[in-house]
């Protein structure tokens, strides 16, 4: 029964394409403004993240006709409360795609992140030196894993397979095996990711937190550094076309350093988040949050093969991600559904992509 | 046959490579090599593949270092570590699959590694504006018609887009403009379009290498062709000195020089 909603669903959502025409033309006018008159076609192939967000709105709509209590302001908050801390690591993994390699290590990044942030701020440490010193710890892991990519001439998937194991196990040994709890909220923690109650009192059942509008600030500006500055176009073509980039002076090698160190970057920041929100970090905190990421980009409407993809595209993924499984529980599907879930979703969405991507 | 002789070569010529030598381990690809290419003049480089052409171009674009020889470049003895260096003097190389990104705008394509920004808050962002009319408007100065420069790169045509990658290297300034089989992958009525962008850059005082296996290609335009075999150096020839049988014969080795 599952399997044959979900090919309903997923043909609803390529037949969905033409009946939202105008919604994608108007959300994309002012792109039409710049060139010639471009029709709607270029227009989704223009924007790598015009399918997702038509993906989500059409899977919303969905799920809100046939799951009882889908369409509720807990169910929608619960979705972007689970998204927010993993779309910080979305931002810097989709990055890290366009430029045309992978991070498999992010996982073991976010949890390090956390134990460094949690065992300073537990021990009354100044907050704003533990921000710096988890965020300079994880960036330079980052570092590690893009310089052993490019200084190998291995592929980046193989070097994180192996930095993954290699940092779980630093994790290990940095935090003794056991797990860190704080006892009480620290202010540092409400700010990173307390209750938006600003928000939330404008809502009845909202439950909206302030990681949520940090990982939104995070991705508009990675965003407009990806869309409107220098680094954001080398990135692109040192993903695209390598040699072609470095024929016109790219420094592809310091492009791919540079998106390698903001990956470890943003998952320390995650990690700092999952601390702040959950107030306990463990060894396996954020086990498989890597393939997750991956997925996000994927479905977000970014090319494995690099040189193609967007950040907000990469957050419109992990909401459909998170939809779907929340989507799955509220069916009463067992929960061993979930993963199945998500590669459904992955392999319908490249195959969306794609098709989109080859009729233009 | 006569060698080419030294009439209009009284200028400095834009690159002398001076008895080059490349090896790689105990394979030769090139046994002292000399070549030279003079002021806004299309130079053919002729050799079938393998004979050490592209390893030659390669030395001057500063892809491979040269195991000995020197190479000087508008008169003066210089060293080219990097393709850096290279473009650093005015070399500027358009390749045949390596020219330009598919999945990139033109306009991006165009200013790529050059882009201009402006100043906002904190960020230094792409002056979109700038890139849109500038690439439009640079690209019709060499006789390149586009429909808008926000238009993917990979819509376009192998003629358009070896073209557009030639018009992006005139533009910037380069003295030595390096063509690598700009018209093996294209039809004969892209061949011509791509031909007429080669003189018209020699028109503005650009020296051209034109790198080919097929002379069919490089008859219409080339003033002289150096023909390449075996790792070493056949001839010079200057347009009209030859006939398209007798190069056909020197690149295969039918017919010593």
């Amino acid at each position: 029964m599952l399997k044959l909603f979900l090919s309903w669903f997923l043909v609803k959502v390529e037949t969905g394409f033409k009946g939202e025409d105008t919604l994608s033309a108007t959300k994309l006018s002012e792109k039409a403004t710049t060139g010639n008159m471009l029709n709607l076609r270029s227009l989704l192939t223009e924007s790598p993240m015009a399918p997702p967000l038509l993906t989500l709105i059409v899977g919303f709509i969905l799920f809100s006709l046939f799951v009882p209590h889908f369409a509720s302001m807990r169910t929608m908050t619960g979705i972007i409360n689970a998204a927010s801390i993993n779309a910080i690591v979305v931002i810097g993994v989709t990055m890290l795609m366009i430029s045309g390699e992978f991070d498999l290590s992010v996982g073991a990044m976010v949890a390090m992140g956390g134990y460094i942030f949690a065992s300073m701020t537990l021990d009354g440490g100044s907050p704003a030196v533990a921000v710096i010193a988890t965020l300079a710890v994880t960036a330079v892991m980052g570092g590690i894993n893009g310089w052993l990519t490019i200084g190998t001439g291995i592929p980046s998937f193989i070097v994180t397979l192996g930095t993954r194991s290699i940092y779980r196990a630093a994790v290990w040994i940095v935090s003794g095996g056991g797990m860190l709890q704080a006892a009480e909220k620290l202010p540092i923690y409400e700010m990173f990711s307390g209750r938006l109650d600003l928000i939330n009192n404008l809502f009845e059942r909202a439950n909206f937190r302030t990681v949520t509008i940090w990982a939104l600030l995070l991705g508009l500006l990675l965003q407009l550094v990806l869309t409107r500055t220098r680094f954001g176009n080398q990135v692109f073509a040192t993903g695209g076309n390598p040699g072609a980039a470095m024929a016109q002076g790219v420094k592809t090698k310091l492009v791919k350093l540079i998106s390698f160190t903001l990956t470890g970057f943003l998952a320390g920041v995650a990690g700092i988040m999952t601390f702040s929100q959950f107030t306990t970090v463990f060894v396996a905190t954020a086990t498989n949050l890597e393939l997750t990421a991956i997925a996000s980009a994927v479905v977000g409407g970014t090319l494995l093969t690099g040189g193609v993809g967007s950040i907000i595209g990469g957050l419109i993924g992990i909401l459909i991600i998170n939809m779907l499984r929340t989507g799955v529980v509220l069916l009463g599907l067992p929960s061993d559904n979930f993963e199945a879930i998500v590669g459904v979703a992955i392999i319908g969405a490249a195959i969306i992509n794609e098709y989109i991507r080859r009729r233009s | 046959m006569t060698q080419a002789n030294q009439q209009n070569g009284n200028e400095t010529p834009v690159v002398y490579m001076e008895n080059i030598v490349k090896r790689f381990g105990h394979v030769s690809a090139l046994k002292g090599v000399d070549f030279e290419v003079r002021p806004r003049e299309v130079m053919a480089l002729l050799g079938d593949n393998g004979a050490g052409k592209s390893t030659l171009i390669k030395t001057l674009t500063g892809v491979h270092t040269p195991t000995s020889g020197q190479i000087y470049f508008e008169g003066k003895p210089v060293q080219i570590r990097n393709p850096h260096d290279a473009r650093a003097l005015g070399i500027e190389t358009v390749y045949q699959d390596l020219a330009l990104v598919n999945e990139m705008s033109i306009g991006r394509n165009f200013f790529l590694g050059r882009e201009p920004t402006r100043q906002f808050v904190l960020l230094k962002l792409l002056d979109m504006k700038t890139i849109a009319n500038q690439t439009r408007k640079s690209l019709a100065d060499v006789g390149i018609r586009i429909r808008s420069a926000t238009e993917k790169v990979g819509k376009l045509s192998g003629g358009e887009r070896q073209s557009i990658a030639i018009g992006r290297a005139v533009h910037f300034g380069a003295k030595l403009l390096i063509l690598d089989e700009p018209t093996s992958a294209l039809s004969v009525a892209e061949s011509r379009k791509v031909l007429d962008y080669t003189l018209n850059a020699k028109e503005r005082g650009l020296s051209v290498i034109f790198i080919t296996h097929n002379v069919h290609h490089v008859m219409a335009v080339a003033d002289r062709y150096t023909v390449i075999r075996h790792a070493e150096k056949v001839g010079t020839y200057n347009k009209g000195e030859v006939t398209f049988d007798d190069i056909s014969d020197l690149i295969t080795g039918e017919r010593l020089s």
